[in-house]
């Protein structure tokens, strides 16, 4: 989204390159409740805004519930929720929906912003410093000096 | 691989498998009657030498093989009448057929998975082979030794026709494509070929190089080749083989003692089929490539016969079909209750439209039934795990179906096949006693009985297995459940449903050893969750001693009901209009409230609960008295009740979408949501489940 930011990737990957011979995997970042998630973009299927959610009973809040996305039926979770944060109350500008296909499920997240997509060298990622409590994820690992992105376990979100 | 191969592929496993189920049947038909009728045996040699046809097709050598040989075998069969074998040999002969088409079926299902078929079948083979020797040296004594001599022999005589005595060591009775004309000429040339390695060649007819006339007499009896001995005869017949037009060829044997004969059938020219079909006796020799021509001709006819009416489809085509009459029925009441057309006066649209729906509708039930097949494929496989079982485990068992014709849809027949089998398998082994003597002792029949059932009531089928063993003692049941630590509650209190309802949990499994059968581990709660899949229910009922019986229920058609539209709040919901009975508006005066606050209705002199969509929801909505909402009577079996909703919205035909399979990890199934659909507006609304509505109230505090 921001130029900088694309500008910066580009150093990064291009120093990371020199020191080892491998693939960047691509991985989109975005917001929710203030810190940065990223998840493997193979995984993305499309990124939509303003779908009217229908609730479904007697499912924990966590789950929105399900949209009709060109006649195929998506359940919605609430990242925010999920990971037992309260939830956003009103839809902003930027908040939208993410539909993973992980393993040919479909399901979307609610996230407060999509922000960019990122190359990262998957050795780079360094994992959970132990006994984090933090569910969901499978690594971090430091972008810039303030920015840390936790990379999302898309197969533990199915579970 | 290209994809004309894979259609191929296709085409030759659904045919191979339709043709094995026809082979089983037969063979159980055949083993209840004991014996095998010239009908069955020519049915088995029919659909063997089609099966070796194919096989040989596609080059798979194993199949191919193995129905060669059985085809081998039941050729002598026929040719020496069934009556010809012992009893002895019968029952052997059942139990190799039985084996081989376990053989045909396990080399398929290899291809079905892309796994390498078995390279070796000799030993089979060898099998097939002493089997044969067996009853050929039973049947025939003074005729026939056994194959290895014929193939030795070389004292061989010729009945039918009749070889001239010229001294000849061996003849070569050669005969041509039908129809390929000029076959005086032909032979001629081959007579040509074959002297110039063999020069005392004698043939007849032997004018045929001047006579046009003897070419009928080689159509009817076939081109005689006159050697002195048997090797230089072997020499010429790679010259036969390679020349044209050349059907088939028969190596005779003047010998006026013995009846032997080695017949040696080249199909085509290059085709080289295993010869040796073993010595066999007179009849065989008149015309051994007729009869297999005039077999061809049956098969042929008998596939013609069936093509003519049927045509097979690719199964997703028809999901595709179905899909795209869903879609028709979203866009039609889009088209037709569109909120632009509100409050205009259109008769002539208004009549379209009735017309359209009308169209629509048929359509609907021409796709379905397209789709619907008898549950009879999935029931006969049943008999031979009965069979299999009752002989394995020694107890004599009788299956009973009933209402195999009951037609459903295809994804339900493939669905119900692996649980029905389970608890055929778990009634074969668990259910019916050890031995006859228990069964005496309990007064029953010393024959155990499984019943397996299919019938319609109104949009469900229902299936059940039945049978009158042991039944399920309660007792164990739960003390199983105890060791396995699956219990709730305590054991006291457990009714005799839940008990039961114990036997499809999870990680119980009832027998304490594993046999080859069941008690895998894999309990009946795969055969629970395999009916879920398909929407239905399965329940248990036993009694000690008397018996069990398994039903399952399965919506008969998913994909499309008539809905009425409710709305509770901001959510609509869709209830089936099947179990719509009367809606109608309640005044304060009429609510009956029992002691725990329930309300109740009176209606048609009976009292129902009121169940209140918003509460057990837990949505959000200003019509909270009952007399400003509307109440929807419902029922669904043997349950009956009212729904307190906001407003009814009107009716709609509406295409189940099952939820999302993420959401089934929270049990919602249970909680009265049969499925979703998209509405003409895009929007989703939720279908209601009358069934598990009823117990999700029930378990719901007031």
């Amino acid at each position: 989204m921001s130029e900088e930011y694309n500008e910066m990737d580009l150093e990064q990957s291009q120093a990371l390159n020199v020191e080892m011979k491998e693939d960047p995997k691509k991985f989109l970042t975005f917001l929710s409740d203030g810190l940065t998630f990223a998840i493997d973009a193979t995984n993305v299927g499309e990124i939509i805004t303003n779908y009217p959610i229908t609730m479904v009973p007697n499912v924990p809040s966590f789950i929105k519930g399900i949209i009709n996305l060109r006649g195929q039926i998506i359940p919605i979770i609430d990242i925010r929720e999920r990971m037992h944060k309260p939830p956003l109350y009103e839809t902003t500008d930027t908040s939208c929906i993410i539909v993973l296909d992980i393993n040919s499920t479909s399901i979307g997240i609610f996230v407060d912003a999509v922000s960019h997509v990122v190359d990262i060298y998957e050795s780079k990622i360094s994992p959970m410093p132990p006994n984090s409590s933090q569910e969901l994820v499978k690594g971090m690992m430091s972008l810039t000096k303030e920015m840390v992105i936790l990379f999302l376990d898309c197969e533990l979100l199915l579970q | 691989m290209d994809n004309g191969m894979e259609n191929m592929l296709d085409m030759y496993l659904f045919e191979t498998n339709s043709l094995l189920e026809q082979l089983d049947e037969v063979l159980l038909d055949a083993e209840k009657a004991d014996t095998f009728t010239t009908d069955n045996v020519n049915e088995i040699f029919r659909i063997m030498h089609t099966i070796k046809g194919s096989s040989a097709m596609m080059e798979f050598s194993s199949l191919m093989t193995i129905a060669h040989r059985i085809e081998d075998l039941f050729f002598f069969i026929r040719e020496n009448t069934i009556d010809s074998i012992d009893e002895e040999h019968k029952r052997e002969l059942f139990d190799l057929m039985f084996f081989s088409t376990d053989m045909l079926r396990a080399e398929v299902e290899k291809l079905e998975n892309n796994e390498p078929l078995t390279s070796n079948v000799d030993s089979f083979v060898e099998k097939v082979n002493s089997f044969l020797n067996k009853i050929s040296n039973k049947t025939d004594n003074e005729a026939v030794s056994d194959d290895k001599k014929a193939e030795n022999s070389e004292k061989a005589e010729n009945s039918s026709t009749n070889l001239p005595e010229d001294g000849s060591g061996a003849f070569l009775k050669v005969t041509f494509d039908e129809g390929c004309g000029m076959e005086n000429l032909r032979a001629f040339m081959l007579v040509t070929a074959v002297k110039d390695i063999y020069e005392n060649l004698t043939f007849y007819p032997s004018d045929v190089e001047t006579n046009p006339e003897t070419a009928a007499a080689i159509v009817e009896k076939g081109f005689l080749l006159g050697f002195d001995t048997k090797e230089t005869l072997d020499a010429a017949l790679n010259i036969v083989q390679s020349s044209g037009n050349v059907q088939s060829y028969e190596v005779l044997m003047p010998s006026p003692v013995e009846k032997e004969e080695k017949a040696v059938d080249v199909k085509e020219e290059k085709e080289s089929t295993v010869p040796n079909v073993s010595a066999a006796s007179t009849q065989k020799v008149q015309a051994p490539t007729p009869t297999q021509q005039s077999a061809n001709a049956n098969a042929m006819q008998h596939i013609g016969a069936n093509k003519q009416s049927l045509i097979s489809v690719n199964l997703s085509k028809l999901d595709k079909l179905m899909d795209l009459m869903g879609e028709l029925v979203i866009t039609e009441s889009m088209v037709t209750s569109s909120p632009e057309l509100q409050g205009l006066k259109l008769d002539n649209f208004t009549k379209s439209a009735r017309q359209l729906r009308k169209l629509t509708d048929d359509l609907q039930d021409t796709v379905m039934s397209i789709r619907m097949i008898p549950v009879a494929g999935a029931f006969q496989k049943m008999n031979r795990i009965v069979r299999d079982m009752s002989k394995s485990l020694n107890k004599d068992v009788r299956l009973t179906i009933i209402g195999e014709d009951t037609e459903v849809d295809k994804t339900i027949v493939d669905s119900i096949g692996d649980p029905i089998m389970h608890m055929v398998r778990n009634s074969m082994d668990h259910g019916i006693e050890k031995t006859a003597e228990e069964r005496v002792l309990a007064g029953k029949k010393a024959q155990g009985e499984i019943i397996l059932s299919a019938e319609h009531t109104g949009n469900e089928v229902i299936i059940t297995i039945q049978d009158d063993g042991q039944g399920a003692d309660p007792a164990k049941i739960l003390e199983k459940a105890r060791r396995n630590g699956i219990l709730t509650k305590p054991e006291s209190e457990y009714s005799q449903k839940e008990v039961l309802a114990l036997l499809m949990a999870p990680g119980f499994s009832t027998n304490e050893q594993v046999t080859e059968y069941s008690g895998r581990g894999v309990g009946m709660d795969v055969v629970k969750k395999n009916i879920e899949k398909i929407a239905g229910t399965v329940t248990i009922t036993s009694e000690l001693g008397k018996g069990m019986c398994t039903t399952m229920k399965i919506p008969l058609t998913m994909a499309i009901v008539d809905g009425m539209e409710v709305s509770v709040g901001k959510s609509i919901f869709t209830i089936p209009i099947s179990n719509i009975r009367q809606s109608f508006k309640i005044s304060p005066e009429e609510i009956i409230y029992d002691a725990q606050g329930q309300e109740i209705v009176k209606r048609m002199d009976n009292f129902y609960p009121i169940i209140r969509v918003h509460r057990i929801y837990n949505i959000e909505t200003e019509i909270t008295n009952l007399e400003d909402g509307i109440l929807v009577w419902v029922g669904e079996g043997d349950k009956s009740y009212c729904l307190f909703v906001d407003e009814l919205m009107g009716e709609q035909q509406v295409v189940v979408k099952p939820l999302p399979s993420y959401l089934n990890a929270y049990n919602i199934k249970q909680s009265g949501i049969g499925g979703c659909t998209i509405l003409g507006d895009g929007n989703i609304s939720i279908i209601l489940d009358i069934t598990t509505l009823h117990h999700t109230a029930n378990d719901y505090a007031y």
